[in-house]
């Protein structure tokens, strides 16, 4: 831009109530202005000025929007005002104060798309005026981090998942809430985590055998723990990205950190007590002990020299500060080809080559770390412990390696893992986040709904008769079945429960590969058909020649014939479900409940009808019966919320339960009709004296089912008491379980060979 | 049903259809444990053996060598799930003259005193297998119902099956009255310097790109139920060995022979072959 023209300098500075500070801004003033935008450039100061939207308003807007016209262009510089004057009302004058703040690093990184900012701003301040101070005073950070095109899908995200709730948006647009953290992250475009995880699992299970669960570390997380893998033995914790690296290096690095992490796993076989250790110590020891393991790793699987040696960049130069050290020994360490004048670093080099053949021993990395770590303290070099982060990115926070004793400082708790992995499930349904919480709404009522419901009691659906085996009668309308609405758990409980047993999910799925595509059969001897059936032909001829009359049925197709089958499967939730499983956390029906998950996933992944329910009985006026999924419903994110919601309680009136069960199934209309019954224990209930009578009545409603067609199957979890299943169910259609772990594998294996 | 041609006679003519199952040279086969006394002990006593283990493994050419080691003609048959038991035992077929009797590849085993293997037996459907039944106990029969002919095993006739107890067993598995009549032979892939001796002999390749296949194989075994249904075999391994061997870059020479045929997902691609990158 040419130099200020002078000729009309005087104006302003007469006419303009605010005088320049001095005369550089006065410069810069006439130099962004030229003589055709300065008349309006000096109109829109007064405006602001007059406005009386107090402050520095006007000041901001006379010292930086020179700034802004500089990159920018005068007419973006100009309208600036305008979108200040309209954001005061819209939203107030602290937003438009700070409007014209962000303006100008705004203006630096989106130069001619600066109008389009301000145009964004204005929109999103019809919807969230609330929150336009939380939105422009990050105006560096946003965009930073988004194009214009990102930061216009981000703020809607962040309105839309407020739903209307100003509270909510504020939390959003303080990135308070973590989801807009995470929104931001992958409104950025930088290629993170999510993008590689589903490559990553297998790729450290092909390295090393090893099917840790993979996790995004939550976004809530401390800076340093966000910023470098983790692992706690339980789950592995990685970056949501490596700011700073490419999307190529990012692959690598995360493969990297696997293969990092893996090692440790494999190779780190106890944790290091801390004991009396310094910081300083512990993360020397650490260091060696990475790049021990690293080296083991390499004897292993010498490609992956290829993936960790790039990442060392330390130059053997520099200041001799702690964090400039290390990086050097790790690279000296991992790089016997690398050469480091520095005498400490070369010390260390030695050391652990030297002790090549006691690699196999994780002391030795105790031992090189003392060393080195008394050394360091000889040459008085400090080490901060809150700004040292590991280098290279790919390698662990190491917290893992490290037994803190009773003051466990665990960074991540197990709750905060849990987080990210609920975030993580939420976010793998893929739809909008909107979608999302509309969804889950009338989930959260429906519980509430049905808490108030239960309080009130079931509703009577039916009475059924009750087989009395000492007269050899029934007696008619004894029990009543009531209806009870579910409670309603939590969905990720059930999720989490089917990601738990993952070997099987993915056994089941090769399974129902197989059986879903029902085998073509060879159909014999037909009257028409694709092929000549070779002994039929023959028949038919040795009959022409003997002189009969030949059978005609010489040909044969294929023909595909699906099964048809209904299943309900019925869960005993008696009170003797609530207790622990010999040697297990686990109660009885939790084990019920993951098989159940397992078969339900099973089973609709087949495309099978089936429902589930559960029952438990409180005498005979009130047997309760549970709905978890009827067969006319979807199996989806209701029907887990509810099998989480089951709880334990009351006694097993079985025959009434099988009746009623028999009553849903008999209404189905497939060609074969199955019962599955879990139970833990023999029938009984508060009413009934009498041992056998309650086995006797389920063994009359367990025939009864079977005249009307319907095949009743019965799994026995193996508690003190031996129940009388073979009496009810018949020797080839119970089976008794000892080890109840073992119900989950059990139960979609059962189903599908008692489906063929 | 016509017999034109003498007892004699037919016996030479079948000891002639049986020269193409003779095994003349030795096949190769490197034993992993003592499966060759084993199998030895169990032929002198002339039991029904079952040989276990995962496809790729190195079941077939054991039966091979094992012929070739007792001077026994082979007689495998592959079985499928269209298999009768026709197929198995024979039928009557025409000619110009009316109906000639064809025994089937398990007759004619018995017959002749050769080794009958049904590889993949679970893949036939059950009511066919249940034909050896008589030939597994101490009968040693083979009822031809058509022929109304009760055959008696040749003294040297042994049946061999193998099974694959992979994860179709539950939809597809022998009965149980037909497990119990068979010895069984386990078999897995061999221990790493082993398996890499076998792929060096049979690939012709020099020990290290062996041993290095050989660690990329085990990669491959981790995933086994983790996206992979099987890993990759010995068979895929020296597949591996012999485009090596011409000179194909080791990476992509298991790129083309182990990763791509056992896997379509993506994925599970990108990751073995990282995998395979880190074990080079």
């Amino acid at each position: 831009m040419p130099s200020g023209d002078d000729s009309h300098a005087p104006v302003p500075l007469r006419r303009y109530p605010s005088a320049f500070h001095d005369s550089a801004e006065h410069e810069a003033a006439l130099a962004a202005f030229p003589a055709e935008f300065y008349p309006a450039w000096v109109k829109a100061c007064r405006r602001l000025a007059g406005a009386g939207y107090g402050g520095t308003v006007a000041d901001d807007y006379q010292r930086l929007s020179p700034q802004v016209a500089q990159v920018a262009g005068p007419q973006q510089a100009l309208e600036l005002a305008s979108a200040a004057s309209g954001l005061a009302i819209r939203a107030g004058r602290g937003p438009a104060a700070l409007l014209i703040r962000a303006s100008s690093s705004a203006a630096k990184r989106l130069r001619d798309n600066f109008s389009e900012w301000l145009a964004l701003v204005d929109r999103t301040a019809i919807h969230a005026p609330e929150s336009m101070s939380a939105i422009l005073e990050r105006t560096d950070l946003l965009l930073s981090h988004l194009d214009l095109n990102g930061l216009e899908s981000w703020l809607r995200i962040g309105i839309r998942a407020a739903n209307g709730d100003p509270q909510r948006r504020r939390r959003f647009f303080t990135l308070e809430d973590p989801e807009a953290q995470h929104w931001l992250q992958r409104e950025s475009g930088v290629v993170g985590f999510l993008d590689f995880e589903t490559r990553l699992k297998p790729y450290l299970t092909a390295l090393w055998g090893l099917s840790v669960p993979l996790r995004e570390v939550p976004p809530d997380a401390p800076e340093q723990v966000k910023r470098r893998p983790g692992f706690d033995g339980a789950v592995m914790r990685l970056p949501a990205s490596f700011p700073g690296f490419s999307a190529s290096d990012s692959e690598s690095l995360y493969r990297a950190a696997v293969a990092h992490i893996g090692a440790h796993c494999t190779f780190t076989r106890a944790k290091f007590p801390v004991g009396g250790l310094k910081p300083a110590q512990i993360a020397l020891v650490s260091l060696i002990e990475d790049a021990r393991v690293e080296h083991l790793a390499m004897r292993a699987l010498p490609g992956l020299r290829n993936l960790f040696v790039p990442f060392h960049v330390a130059q053997p130069s520099g200041p001799s500060t702690a964090p400039n050290l290390f990086a050097r020994l790790s690279r000296a360490l991992l790089d016997r080809a690398h050469d480091d004048p520095d005498g400490w670093v070369r010390k260390g080099r030695d050391a652990f080559f030297a002790a090549e053949a006691e690699w196999q021993d994780q002391r030795l990395s105790r031992r090189i770390g003392d060393l080195l770590g008394n050394d360091l303290g000889q040459m008085r070099i400090q080490f901060d412990q809150r700004s040292y982060i590991v280098q290279p990115a790919y390698r662990d926070d190491n917290l893992g390696l490290w037994d803190f004793g009773e003051d466990e400082q665990q960074t991540l708790n197990a709750e905060q893992v849990f987080e990210s992995a609920r975030l993580r499930q939420e976010e793998d349904d893929s739809r909008p986040p909107d979608r999302e919480e509309t969804e889950q709404r009338p989930d959260e009522t429906a519980g509430r709904l049905t808490a108030v419901e239960s309080a009130a009691g079931g509703v009577p659906v039916a009475r059924y008769p009750e087989f009395d085996y000492v007269t050899g009668r029934d007696r008619p309308e004894w029990t009543t079945v009531k209806e009870y609405p579910v409670a309603i758990g939590r969905v990720q409980d059930i999720a989490h429960l089917r990601e738990e047993r993952s070997d099987i999910v993915n056994r089941l799925t090769t399974l129902i590969r197989a059986a879903r595509v029902s085998r073509a059969e060879r159909l014999r001897r037909q009257p028409e058909g694709e092929f000549l059936d070779m002994d039929a032909c023959i028949d038919a001829t040795i009959a022409r020649r003997v002189g009969e009359v030949p059978r005609d049925r010489v040909y044969g197709r294929y023909e595909r014939r699906s099964r048809d089958l209904s299943t309900l499967l019925l869960l005993d939730t008696s009170k003797s479900t609530a207790e622990f499983v010999r040697g297990s956390a686990r109660t009885v029906l939790d084990i019920e409940r993951q098989a159940a998950a397992l078969l339900a996933y099973a089973m609709s992944e087949l495309g099978d009808p089936f429902a589930v329910a559960a029952f438990a009985s409180d005498q005979r006026e009130d047997v309760r019966y549970l709905r978890i999924k009827d067969f006319g419903e979807e199996y989806d994110r209701t029907a887990d919320a509810r099998l989480a919601g089951l709880g334990s309680g009351l006694s097993t009136r079985l025959g009434a339960a099988i009746r009623h069960a028999g009553t849903d199934l008999s209404r189905q209309r497939s060609y074969r009709r199955l019962l599955l019954v879990v139970t833990d224990g023999e029938p009984s209930d508060v009413d009934v004296d009498d041992d056998r009578y309650l086995v006797e009545d389920a063994r009359k409603a367990v025939f009864h089912l079977r005249r009307l067609g319907i095949d009743v199957y019965c799994v026995g979890l193996d508690t003190e008491a031996r129940p009388p299943l073979d009496r009810i169910f018949g020797s080839r259609n119970a089976i008794t379980i000892s080890r109840l772990e073992s119900l989950p594998e059990l139960l979609p294996t059962l189903y599908l060979s008692l489906r063929k | 049903m016509q017999a034109t041609t003498s007892a004699a006679q037919r016996l030479a003519a079948q000891d002639h259809a049986l020269d193409d199952f003779r095994i003349l040279d030795e096949p190769y086969y490197r034993p992993v444990a003592n499966e060759v006394a084993l199998f030895e002990a169990v032929y002198a006593s002339r039991m029904p053996v079952m040989l276990k283990g995962p496809t790729g493994c190195g079941k077939t050419r054991f039966v091979e060598h094992m012929a070739w080691k007792l001077g026994r003609p082979l007689i495998t048959v592959s079985c499928h799930e269209d298999m009768t038991a026709s197929d198995l035992v024979g039928r009557y077929l025409l000619d110009a003259d009316g109906t000639v009797w064809h025994d089937g590849p398990l007759t004619l085993a018995v017959r002749s005193g050769a080794i009958c293997y049904l590889d993949e037996i679970v893949e036939a459907r059950q009511d066919t297998t249940v034909v050896i039944h008589s030939l597994t106990d101490d009968r040693r029969i083979l009822p031809l119902e058509k022929k109304n002919e009760v055959l008696k095993a040749h003294p040297d006739f042994q049946l061999v099956i193998s099974y694959n107890p992979g994860y179709q067993s539950v939809l597809k598995d022998l009965k149980e009255s037909t497990k119990q009549r068979f010895a069984a032979i386990g078999f897995s892939y061999p221990e790493s310097a082993v398996e890499a001796e076998i792929v060096a002999a049979e690939a012709g390749v020099d020990q290290k790109t062996a041993d290095t296949l050989v660690r990329i194989a085990q990669r491959s075994r981790n995933l086994k139920g983790h996206g992979l249904e099987e890993g990759a075999s010995t068979r895929m391994l020296i597949n591996a060995g012999l485009l090596v061997d011409k000179g194909i870059p080791i990476a992509e020479a298991c790129a083309v022979a182990l990763v791509l045929p056992i896997t379509d997902d993506p994925d599970m691609r990108d990751a073995m072959q990282a995998a395979i990158a880190a074990s080079i």
